[in-house]
């Protein structure tokens, strides 16, 4: 169990090392497992030699708006799935889950067509429609968490001549935390860790951290920088994993919900 | 008459009213999935039919007003075509690694936190935590790990063989792929083994044991067989996600800069996704593209279809969760 543990943390230990290390370090022969003076300095080069700020604001922007917009519409959606009826109901849902199995180029390759042709790429739009048009995989998750509510809820609403919106707004919303906060990480995560649909719609200016990093340290001879590339990765990712580990039990429920009931 | 005519009169003013409340109630359900239903149409729909079109043209990003339709050459060629075999038979090579021992670890460690040992917060933090790291940077500590200046992979196998100088991306990438593959998606696997085990009653592993079961015994003819539909799930998802694997390879390819959209991964690391992305996205042909695209789509279906049809064999569906 240990040495299992060991083999899933070492390769992270190693880059939280490697991050502190001398360049001259890291390309030694036989191996330096510590740095003799850790180099906090990389952390400093690592957010001026990217001009982090700017990519991260990017990142950061590109991934709230599409998270608050698909959040928003796929409870929506999966909320007039579980506890709406309507003609059509089942199959429509049938087609929500038929495109979760398509391959994303079939559907991306055609799409990246259309947004060139209506001069959408370099520009955050793709993203924006994604969000407005709802995720069928968040639509899942919604839809299987309002399915569990007691029919009693609603029925109460209703006889105090609640609207469906209201009884949406007011009644399911603010009982479902554990789902909105599901969602909600799993569409910050999926723009901020993506790394080839901004390589394909964006430019050098507007694209994501996810891309910058990949190419953004080396020395004035094009020569990569390992040791600065690392400490810009942990930058990259410290974010991320605090978000989630803080959000923990929720995000075992949304994927929970989504994954076993189906 | 008049006696009579009442309550006809009166069911069919209920009757209208009925069916303008369900009018309405319909249009209320309409109303709250409108932004799929649009999105579906134009995202979704529209796409998918200009796909299907596009694979029988010579479009190549540029030609739309001179199109021209060829038939079903794309897909003669894609059949034909020695890349696309190699990265088939690369793909389903990484497939029928990753999927099995992929879903064994996740399973492997579900059961070992769920005997509740000392530690176990911690150690599920640590297995979780791979899963939580985007692509990007999952793919920076395996290249990092593996690589033959820095790495520390090449050092501890230096201790038993010293000067061992293994460039692992260059000489054994699908190797490197595979483990990064099965790291990325321990955690999440094994989350959902662990639910899936606490929806298992205890009453029944109980049983076995006071009947003289080994926890061997209680694990492979109790455990096991009531966790065969999560196995089952986690089988399809699995299949599913290697055969469309695309960015891994891309950013497992040697050498740390100038990735972009023209990054070739190594010849053993060459997958079918990756063939239909540089056809269409460095060579521009868009047409041939999306018939590969169509005929993966085709194979992903068609597994899918083959394991439920044999999923009856081993899927155990007696107990509700």
């Amino acid at each position: 169990m240990l040495a299992l543990a060991a083999i899933f943390s070492l390769p992270v230990v190693w880059v939280l090392i490697t991050s502190i290390k001398k360049q001259s370090e890291y390309a030694a022969s036989p191996i330096v497992l510590f740095p003799a003076v850790p180099q906090w300095i990389n952390y400093q080069l690592a957010v001026t030699m990217a001009d982090f700020p700017k990519y991260a604001t990017n990142s950061v922007f590109l991934s709230s708006a599409y998270t608050i917009l698909v959040v928003i519409t796929s409870a929506l959606v999966g909320f007039g799935f579980a506890r709406h009826r309507g003609p059509g109901r089942d199959r429509l849902f049938l087609l929500v889950i038929g495109t979760m199995m398509l391959p994303t180029l079939v559907l991306f390759v055609p799409q990246f067509v259309m947004f060139a042709r209506l001069d959408l790429t370099n520009s955050y739009w793709p993203w924006i429609l994604w969000g407005l048009a709802a995720s069928p995989y968040h639509v899942f998750l919604f839809r299987q968490f309002f399915a569990a509510f007691p029919r009693e809820l609603e029925d109460a609403a209703e006889v105090d001549g609640c609207g469906p919106l209201r009884v949406f707004l007011q009644i399911f919303i603010p009982n479902a935390g554990p789902a909105l906060a599901a969602s909600a990480i799993f569409a910050f995560l999926w723009v901020w860790g993506d790394y080839l649909y901004p390589i394909l719609l964006l430019n050098d200016q507007n694209t994501t951290l996810a891309v910058k990093l990949a190419k953004a340290y080396v020395d004035p001879r094009g020569n990569p920088l390992q040791t600065i590339t690392m400490a810009g990765i942990v930058l990259y990712v410290l974010p991320l994993v605090a978000l989630f580990f803080a959000a923990q039990r929720y995000i075992v429920r949304g994927v929970v919900t989504t994954g076993l009931k189906g | 008459m008049s006696a009579a005519a009442r309550p006809i009169a009166g069911s069919s003013v209920r009757a209208v009213a009925w069916r303008r409340r369900s009018a309405r109630r319909a249009l209320t359900f309409y109303a709250f999935l409108s932004p799929w239903l649009v999105g579906f149409a134009l995202l979704t729909a529209l796409p998918l039919a200009v796909a299907l079109l596009m694979s029988f043209t010579d479009y190549d990003g540029f030609n739309l007003d001179r199109v021209g339709f060829v038939g079903l050459e794309n897909y003669t060629r894609a059949l034909a075509d020695p890349d696309a075999q190699h990265a088939l038979q690369r793909t389903l090579i990484l497939m029928v690694t990753v999927v099995p021992i992929g879903v064994g670890v996740q399973l492997a460690l579900a059961l070992l936190l769920d005997q509740r040992l000392r530690f176990s917060g911690l150690l599920r933090t640590i297995f979780y935590l791979p899963h939580v790291i985007p692509v990007v940077g999952g793919a920076w500590v395996w290249k990092l790990f593996t690589d033959p200046n820095g790495g520390l992979l090449n050092a501890i196998i230096g201790i038993f063989s010293p000067d061992t100088y293994i460039r692992w991306l260059v000489e054994y990438p699908t190797v490197v792929l595979s483990v990064f593959v099965i790291w990325a998606a321990a955690g999440g696997g094994m989350v959902i083994f662990l639910a899936g085990l606490q929806g298992i009653p205890t009453e029944y592993r109980e049983a076995a044991m006071i009947d003289g079961a080994s926890p061997w015994q209680v694990t492979r003819f109790v455990t096991l067989p009531l966790l065969s539909p999560v196995i089952f799930f986690q089988v399809v998802v699995g299949v599913i996600a290697t055969l469309q694997i695309l960015q891994q390879p891309i950013l497992l390819t040697p050498g740390i800069t100038g990735i972009s959209p023209g990054t070739v991964p190594p010849r053993d690391n060459y997958v079918f996704v990756g063939h239909a992305y540089n056809a269409i996205f460095v060579n521009h042909l868009f047409g041939y593209g999306a018939a590969l695209l169509w005929i993966l789509f085709a194979l992903v279906l068609l597994l899918t279809l083959v394991l439920f049809r044999t999923s009856g064999r081993w899927v155990f569906y007696g107990v509700q969760q």
